[in-house]
């Protein structure tokens, strides 16, 4: 699934006409969903209103081909409540929300958070767990249950741990409760993943090699290891490229592909040309140059 | 030197008497219990064997009577991890001489050197066994010190030895980049999965397995190991729920609990050595009853 990155223009006000090209490249090369707006999105450095303004926007340019889910998770909870409610409003499929920023919560405060996020929404609700990113608050296979057995549109979790014990943990509480609930990989690990119950995964590299990734996909569900292996291989090797200076490696290499999406926001960096030599470098060592679409 | 292939490796613990020494006529008993229920290597005395509890001398003679039990039936790996470099590399150099196929070390306890420094650490140990030499990289036992792919690439370039990484850090991005890498620098190279999380790692390329749980329950480990072995990772995902669920009922109390759980399936080798304790009487209730729910151990064996 594609989350896009945020198009930005050359004074960092939001680019619309690009986001719409990009929405629209997302769902033309394959995207089977779209969510918008993740950390490579840079949800956290957008207001509230730019927020809005966009997530109308993804509905209105996806209008239906594939389901669209908004990231609505804010540095205050009272934000993300109303983003939740903007996002049912204007007739997203679903929401995605982390455990909640800053504050190390416990384990009862996360559940308190999701039981009152699954309450102000009918919506689908995903969890999203990121404990390398947030000083290993995560949630556990225990408190995964609770919120199964409460909440009934409590659907899914982008898992970010990369982890096997945890996606484990989670996978073996939530399964058992809701045969469907979906465990997503929060980047593109599938091989690692679908074999124990993974799903799909969101996408880091979706907006440079579309074809790539979905090959890989495909050749996990097939079961085809040996394939599954050789595209993982280079799939989780952009991972690691990219996660470097995360999205504005990523921007950068998209300037490559023909795809220009603008600077990144400051507190973060914006790829300079000496990066996005580098990234070009590694895109066509991986062969990725001739394979995958340049352009629009 | 010829590639070593460890396979299944069951890593037993050390049974110790009511006085506390190694009570060796039960370790017999336990190593033929292992290799007549899978093991194709075995790996002691790891963490699960208390090596650090165990003097040098003791360390020694475990081997030794190890090696001379096992009688060539299998593959003996000596895990010869310390703190110094001297005293680990030593241990290393008498593995050998006791006849190991193998040794196993971690980073140094307690310190924490300069990647230069790790190298070299290794590197003598490496120079000393002359045998093949795998890093066992639990970043959960080791007070978070990890080894990188960029690590292992240059230990690759300095030891000939080194063989492969036995991995704990159950961590997806390393693996599949050690993988990716790892390989290309040294054919052969192997990530061996150090515990019974295998589905994942048997995805990415491993295809042998460190196996901790195996003297509690040794058939359901075989079972993951023999179908991951044949990549049928889809049909491995119930047995692996299984052992997920177990390791995930003896971790949290560690070598206390794996010791309850081998006594609740009466092959009682004891209770751990200070300073670790054993599990009090409310624990080990509730240890024997998360085990007891497991349905896949109703059909392990019981007793020797």
């Amino acid at each position: 699934m594609q989350s896009p990155v945020t198009p930005l223009k050359a004074d960092f006000s939001l680019d619309l006409p690009t986001f719409e090209r990009l929405l629209d490249f997302h769902v033309r090369t394959g995207a089977p969903a779209i969510s918008w707006p993740h950390h490579k999105g840079e949800s956290l450095n957008l207001t509230i209103d730019e927020r809005k303004l966009f997530a109308e926007a993804a509905v209105r340019v996806v209008n239906g081909r594939v389901p669209v889910t908004i990231h609505v998770s804010g540095l205050a909870v009272e934000d993300t409540m109303e983003l939740a409610r903007h996002a049912q409003h204007i007739g997203a499929d679903g929401i995605l929300a982390i455990t909640p920023y800053f504050w190390n919560p416990s384990l009862e405060a996360i559940e308190a958070y999701f039981v009152r996020l699954c309450g102000v929404i009918e919506l689908p609700v995903l969890s999203y767990n990121s404990p390398s990113y947030l000083a290993g608050i995560e949630i556990t296979g225990e408190l995964m249950s609770h919120l199964i057995d409460r909440l009934p549109n409590f659907v899914g979790v982008k898992e970010a741990s990369f982890n096997s014990e945890k996606f484990l943990e989670i996978s073996r509480a939530a399964l058992a409760l809701r045969p469907d609930f979906a465990m997503l990989t929060g980047v593109e690990y599938l091989l690692p993943s679908v074999p124990l119950g993974g799903v799909g995964s969101y996408s880091a590299a979706g907006s440079i090699c579309p074809n790539l990734c979905g090959a890989l996909f495909e050749a996990c569900l097939r079961g085809d290891w040996p394939r599954a292996r050789e595209l993982q291989s280079k799939v989780s090797w952009l991972w690691l490229l990219f996660r470097d200076q995360y999205p504005s490696s990523l921007k950068g290499g998209m300037v490559m592909m023909g795809r220009p999406v603008g600077p990144t926001r400051a507190p973060l960096p914006t790829a300079t040309p000496e990066r996005q030599a580098h990234i070009r470098n590694e895109l066509e060592r991986l062969g990725i140059l001739d394979s995958e679409p340049y352009g629009w | 030197m010829p590639a070593f292939a460890p396979g299944l490796v069951h890593t037993p613990v050390t049974p110790f008497a009511r006085d506390g020494a190694i009570d060796f006529a039960l370790y017999g008993r336990l190593i033929d219990f292992q290799l007549a229920n899978g093991a194709q290597a075995l790996a002691l005395p790891m963490h699960a064997g208390e090596s650090v509890s165990l003097t040098d001398r003791e360390r020694r003679r475990l081997i030794e009577f190890a090696i001379a039990h096992v009688q060539g039936r299998a593959p003996v790996i000596a895990h010869v991890s310390d703190a110094g470099t001297a005293t680990a590399a030593a241990l290393a150099r008498h593995a050998r001489e006791a006849g190991a196929a193998a040794v196993v070390v971690t980073t140094p306890y307690y310190w924490t050197p300069p990647p230069a420094m790790a190298i070299e650490h290794f590197a003598q140990i490496g120079a000393a066994a002359e045998i093949p030499l795998f890093i066992y990289n639990a970043p959960d036992e080791m007070q978070g010190s990890r080894v990188t792919v960029d690590f292992c690439s240059m230990l690759i370039a300095r030891l000939p030895s080194f063989a492969g990484v036995v991995d704990l850090s159950l961590d997806w991005q390393f693996m599949i980049e050690l993988m990716t890498r790892a390989p290309e620098l040294k054919p052969g190279f192997r990530l061996i999965s150090g515990t019974e999380l295998f589905v994942s790692c048997a995805a990415i390329g491993a295809i042998d397995m460190f196996a901790p749980l195996a003297g509690v329950a040794p058939k359901l480990v075989h079972e993951l190991y023999t179908l991951c072995r044949a990549q049928k990772l889809f049909e491995a995902r119930p047995v692996q729920e299984q052992l997920a669920a177990l390791r995930q009922a003896v971790k949290p109390a560690g070598v206390a609990a794996l010791k309850a759980a081998m006594r609740a399936m009466d092959r009682d080798c004891g209770e751990p050595r200070a300073p670790l304790l054993p599990l009090n009487p409310a624990r080990r209730q509730r240890l024997v009853s998360e085990i007891d729910a497991i349905a896949a151990l109703w059909s392990e064996p019981r007793g020797w």
